[in-house]
């Protein structure tokens, strides 16, 4: 090839200067984006990839230090342009689209202005021309009526339409080379895959060069050409994609790969008895958010109602593990929170003999049988008191265990979430993401539960610690016989963990499947579209055979 | 109390507050002379060796009466703010966990209050309650409560939707400790740095009240007074007022820089 690589990074390395000493966060980084490619970049967070994308738009912190080697855009060393020339070419040669759309844009200003400055500022277009070439940007990415969409505010716009306009604009001054960093990331499935559809056509029609940022492996796969994994700020490998996949060369590949969640290979608890009756019968379940406020209501008001749930009716059988899954908004949470006792419904909630027709009718015996594990694990365990204090909670709440083998059950429990003894001195604050979330799951355990509500708990995770987490869940499942209502919106995933699969939307159950049977014609056309969204990753040739016997 | 001394802001604090301490406690003591001993051959001196930090309108040592009215001035402002900010943070913690309508309720009550200002509110007060000492602290709590309110009532919404206090009420825990344990320990930060604020305010009008006629009486030597006293003298003998302001001064510092650094500390997050 005679042209040089849109962007060559060679022997690059980068150092944060901190009270505690430099630490390094690149360290001899080399890599090269041709013309028409997208590279993938794959790394954990703090792996260092979003510093390199930073180092290359030279964005760089004020206590970041540079320790040698070289950022080229077309051949063009960028370390060396003072501050006014990287201004001329950042946006213009290289654009970025960050994660989320709506903090991106600025919510204050019309999403048509925000476009059009971009063409006016540099490519040097008069106001008027500008909005006549934004309309036509956006009308590119798909967006069906882009005079209007001009015209309106951030927070007039759906996430997916926020991104398409990001999108427009990233591609506005027909850049050499566009940073993508996890732009699908915090977008519902069927709007990410749109938006991944969307980068692939715009890809073809102008001949970008991508750098594309993502944590998943799974995703990366499916729109890279070459895929480069990056772990403490060193790139451990890089090659193409079916390479990669195929044969890796590297075990933290091997690992990354291996924990990519994928339907054929489960990791499930024994199946329940199909004959056994239902542990958890929701019946009928309705959930209204909103109501005005107690003055409004006064001046007559009138609320606007929200439908968190709509007569929703499924059950849980005993050991069992059901799946919830949807998009955003769809009532999957607002499920959680009405078995977990947090929301007021309408309707009835069966557990074994008793049913309970509102969110004050649970009782103690109620409240202990029926723990829940939130999303993040930063927000579940309180600050101010240690491990050991948050594990005994439970078991001096419900008496379950005497005084004296206290500490003895406080082990235990570590030891069954595979935390060190140690631990229980600690706070939360002095643990890692995984840590608080197993401390987390210790917690719930520590009721001696008949059911676990699980509400997205691994996807605030790194794909690796995703994969620990939900694996001891299982396990911890298998050996207590613990039911789960596992919610989440990765549906690869909850196909790894499932029994059953409860699909919501809109506040209603649209379907109600046994795992098995995912892919039949039997499913709900939303089943189906959800499920055709989120490609199964290829398979790695050096793959261990299921854990379990049931087939894909 | 370790972890203090490892905080230099925490240093500077604990070190004016130890000044403060002193003078309240040993006040009387230190003071070279009796506080309202006129001596008219020494009238608005500057300082001297006789007078270590001059002397006001009558001939009387300012550093004799600094000594005797510390107490009675941190007094003034602690006991003020304590109860201000019990009041203000029961209040504002009742309608932050129940929420509703006892909220709304609450709160319109409150932003009423908050349109009058503090020193206006303490007024009418201590004009319903009388004049005195005990009277204008009262009147300056009460003065206070609103804000403190507001403030305890935003730090525990903002910690009630947590995940943890959610996963206690999943629990089954009681009100009680779910506030005792879960909320409230989480949100002390913002009404402990507001509250050590607050007591240098408290006696700023503790002094305005003062010099109203409707708090400390002269011949007191609680330092806003002795400002407001002085006032008209300023020209001829700056030391008149810049005593007793810089004590004041010195006091409201010690409690800001401490209250910074027990925030800190109280957050397990920051420890080292």
């Amino acid at each position: 090839m005679a042209a040089p690589p849109v962007l060559e990074v060679a022997g690059y390395t980068l150092d944060y200067s901190t009270p505690a000493g430099p630490v390094t966060a690149l360290a001899d980084v080399g890599l090269a984006v041709a013309r028409g490619e997208t590279l993938g970049l794959v790394g954990e967070s703090g792996s260092g990839k979003t510093s390199l994308a930073w180092a290359v738009l030279r964005y760089l912190p004020a206590n970041a230090v540079e320790r040698g080697g070289s950022i080229r855009l077309s051949g063009e060393e960028l370390r060396t342009r003072t501050a006014a020339e990287i201004l001329e070419i950042r946006g213009r040669r290289i654009a970025m689209v960050f994660q989320d759309p709506s903090t991106s844009l600025n919510p204050t200003i019309r999403l048509g202005d925000q476009l059009a400055e971009v063409l006016v500022r540099h490519r040097g277009l008069a106001p008027a021309e500008a909005r006549g070439q934004g309309e036509a940007l956006l009308a590119r990415t798909g967006i069906a009526r882009p005079a209007e969409m001009m015209r309106r505010f951030p927070h007039e716009a759906s996430g997916g339409e926020k991104q398409r306009v990001v999108i427009a604009t990233a591609f506005a001054c027909n850049p050499e080379l566009i940073l993508f960093d996890e732009p699908t990331t915090a977008l519902d499935i069927l709007t990410a895959r749109q938006i991944l559809d969307l980068f692939a056509r715009l890809r073809e029609e102008t001949g970008v060069a991508a750098l594309y940022i993502s944590h998943d492996l799974g995703l990366v796969s499916r729109i890279a050409d070459r895929v480069a994994v990056i772990n403490g700020g060193r790139i451990v490998e890089e090659g193409p994609v079916a390479g990669i996949f195929r044969a890796p060369r590297r075990d933290y590949t091997r690992a990354l790969i291996a924990a990519v969640p994928r339907p054929d290979v489960r990791l499930a608890a024994p199946p329940p008895d199909p004959g056994a009756a239902a542990l958890l019968a929701l019946e009928g379940v309705s959930v209204r958010y909103g109501g005005a406020a107690f003055l409004s209501r006064l001046f007559g008001a009138r609320p606007a109602v929200v439908q968190g749930a709509r007569e929703v009716s499924l059950q849980v059988r005993p050991g069992e593990l059901l799946g919830v899954v949807g998009e955003s908004g769809s009532g999957k949470s607002t499920l959680a929170r009405v078995v977990a006792g947090l929301q007021e419904f309408e309707g009835r909630v069966g557990f074994r003999d008793r049913g309970y027709a509102g969110r004050r009718a649970f009782d103690r015996p109620y409240r202990r049988a029926v723990q829940i594990v939130f999303q993040h694990p930063d927000g579940s365990l309180n600050p101010r008191q240690r491990v050991r204090d948050i594990l005994s909670r439970p078991l001096k709440l419900y008496g379950l265990v005497p005084r004296a083998r206290l500490a003895g059950r406080i082990a235990e429990l570590l030891a069954a979430v595979r935390l060190p003894a140690e631990f229980a001195g600690r706070f939360p604050h002095q643990l890692s993401g995984g840590e608080k979330q197993r401390v987390a799951i210790a917690r719930a355990f520590a009721a001696e539960p008949d059911l676990v509500i699980c509400d997205e708990v691994t996807s605030s995770l790194d794909v690796s610690v995703q994969a620990q987490v939900a694996r001891l869940l299982v396990e911890l499942q298998a050996r207590t016989g613990t039911a789960c209502l596992f919610i989440t919106h990765d549906l690869n995933l909850v196909r790894q963990l499932a029994h059953r699969i409860a699909v919501m939307h809109r506040g209603e159950l649209v379907d109600l499947f046994d795992t098995a049977e995912a892919e039949t014609d039997a499913r709900h056309p939303y089943t189906r579209a959800l499920l055709a969204a989120v490609p199964v990753p290829p398979a790695a040739a050096a793959d261990p055979a299921p854990l379990t016997g049931e087939p894909p | 109390m370790r972890e203090l001394l490892r905080h230099p802001p925490g240093i500077a604090g604990a070190v004016l507050l130890a000044l403060v301490a002193v003078a309240v406690l040993l006040g009387p003591w230190l003071a070279p002379y009796d506080p309202q001993a006129f001596h008219p051959a020494a009238r608005l001196q500057g300082p001297s060796a006789a007078y270590w930090l001059g002397t006001d309108q009558f001939g009387r040592d300012l550093f004799s009466r600094l000594m005797h009215g510390a107490r009675a001035t941190i007094l003034f402002g602690l006991g003020a703010t304590l109860i201000g900010v019990a009041a203000g943070a029961l209040i504002g913690v009742t309608a932050g966990v129940t929420g509703g309508w006892v909220d709304s309720l609450i709160m319109r009550i409150l932003d009423g209050l908050l349109a009058v200002p503090d020193l206006l509110f303490a007024l009418l007060i201590v004009t319903v309650l009388g004049g005195g000492v005990q009277q204008a602290m009262l009147a300056v709590a009460v003065a206070f409560t609103p804000g403190m309110a507001r403030i305890a009532r935003a730090a525990v919404l903002s910690i009630r939707t947590r995940e943890y206090v959610l996963a206690a009420i999943a629990r089954g825990e009681s009100a009680a400790w779910i506030i005792g344990r879960e909320v409230l320990p989480n949100a002390v930060g913002p009404i402990i740095v507001e509250a050590t604020i607050r007591v240098a305010f408290a006696i700023m009008i503790g002094a305005t009240l003062g010099f109203l006629g409707l708090g400390a009486q002269p011949p007191s030597t609680e330092w806003g007074l002795m400002v407001a006293e002085a006032r008209q003298f300023m020209f001829r003998n700056p030391f008149v007022v810049a005593v007793p302001g810089v004590a004041i001064a010195i006091a409201a510092m010690g409690f800001n820089l401490f209250g910074d650094a027990l925030r800190d500390i109280l957050d397990p997050r920051r420890r080292r």
